[in-house]
């Protein structure tokens, strides 16, 4: 080999190189481009998936005044616009359920709105679900001292803030003081408040009215909502929009 | 293997994420039911964590971005293992809400954490062999010449030799 064919051979070999080192170089962007765009892509499902299920479940604005709300003798409660008698919305809830909490949180503005715009007669159904403590005997206090109020308005405002300080359900909670401060928030005034919720004298009517709800109406998990009697999907009940829609339809 | 572990641990995250999607509400209660996060934060990871899982389950599945999907995928089963482990010593009568529901029991079930420990924790470990050993076979990463090691980028290093 001589010099000439040296170098030229040496040329060969670094234009190999060179055009290696371009291959590589490409293969990193192209790399590096598909990761990212990967990534993305991945980055923008999650969000746009979370984005849709908060959306989804995002609870209305408080419109108009409350409908009129009234206790029944039972211990049942109807919201309703005078004269609207249909469609009949029955809500079973225990005072010391988590997903009644939720519900509360995402859809309670739904039914109270509903009710204000004569859609909907509303019914509550507080009841007692739980069979073990603390949660049982929580859940007993709460729906009995709800039990002591007489006026429709007191008794949701009660209602609402018993939800906003529900007890986690590992520890006894909603203590005879706090229900009696919550019922003065609640704008009770009514005499004999206090000694009602202390001595728990609803206790046993809270229990039997729970037996026979659930025995009647074949409830096994709280909240059960049910439109002109029959159950409303969990799908559409934690979706304000599909529930108002449900419930909008039924009305006609 | 890697490919097994990834098949594995994606489709159980699939599957989870496929059972409580439906339900943003169940997936919400079961992790505020855990009492670990603050309950605006909980709210956003229980609408968040079932299109998470899919996410990462189907891209483990079919093997793209296969070590960070893995890497995700067995924090977020770790995660999993510590708040069961940690309902468990708090005494909190949970089911893990591992495939949806979740949340309270009902009368007359009994958790088992035990095995929803072993069970997760055992993803844990795939998680961890995925990562070490991306993408494995049948994997878009590897289909696209995006190893994630060096494997791919040794037939210019040969030539060069």
């Amino acid at each position: 080999m001589n010099k000439a064919e040296r170098t030229s051979a040496k040329t060969a070999r670094e234009k190999i190189k060179e055009q290696q080192a371009a291959a590589r170089a490409r293969d990193k962007r192209k790399r590096l481009t598909t990761y990212v765009t990967a990534g993305v892509v991945a980055v923008a499902a999650v969000g746009l998936g979370w984005w849709y299920a908060a959306s989804n479940s995002q609870p209305e604005e408080a419109a108009a005044a409350l409908a009129p709300i009234t206790v029944q003798a039972d211990g049942s409660v109807v919201m309703a616009k005078q004269g609207v008698t249909a469609p009949v919305v029955d809500v079973y809830e225990d005072f010391q359920c988590p997903a009644c909490k939720e519900l509360e949180r995402v859809s309670g503005q739904t039914f109270k709105n509903l009710a204000a715009e004569g859609k909907a007669k509303v019914v509550y159904h507080p009841i007692t679900i739980f069979s073990q403590e603390p949660t049982k005997s929580n859940s007993v206090r709460a729906g009995s001292a709800a039990r002591c109020i007489a006026d429709g308005k007191q008794w949701m405002a009660f209602h609402d803030l018993l939800y906003q300080n529900q007890p986690s359900e590992t520890e006894a909670g909603f203590t005879p003081d706090q229900l009696k401060n919550w019922g003065k928030e609640a704008g009770v005034t009514a005499q004999g408040f206090d000694q009602c919720v202390t001595s728990e004298k609803n206790a046993d009517t809270q229990l039997s009215f729970s037996k026979k709800i659930i025995d009647a109406q074949k409830i096994n998990h709280t909240p059960t909502v049910k439109l002109n009697g029959s159950e409303i999907d969990n799908s559409a009940l934690f979706s304000p929009q599909e529930l108002r829609q449900a419930i909008t339809e039924a009305a006609k | 293997m890697t490919t097994v572990a990834r098949l594995v641990l994606g489709g159980v995250l699939i599957a989870a994420g496929a059972l409580k999607i439906g339900n943003p509400a169940d997936s919400v209660v079961a992790v505020k039911a855990y009492q670990l996060l603050p309950e605006s934060i909980a709210v956003t990871v229980g609408y968040a964590l079932p299109i998470l899982e899919i996410v990462v389950g189907l891209l483990l599945v079919v093997g793209l971005l296969t070590r960070v999907a893995a890497v995700i995928g067995g924090l977020l089963m770790f995660a999993f293992v510590f708040g069961i482990a940690w309902a468990w010593a708090h005494g909190l009568r949970i089911d893990c809400g591992c495939f949806g529901g979740g949340g309270q029991l009902g009368v007359g079930q009994e958790p088992a954490y035990l095995l929803d420990i072993l069970r997760d924790f055992g993803l844990v470990l795939l998680g961890g062999w995925i990562t070490r050993f991306a993408p494995g076979r049948y994997a878009l990463d590897g289909a696209l010449g995006l190893g994630g090691d060096n494997r791919n980028e040794g037939e210019y290093d040969d030539e060069q030799g």
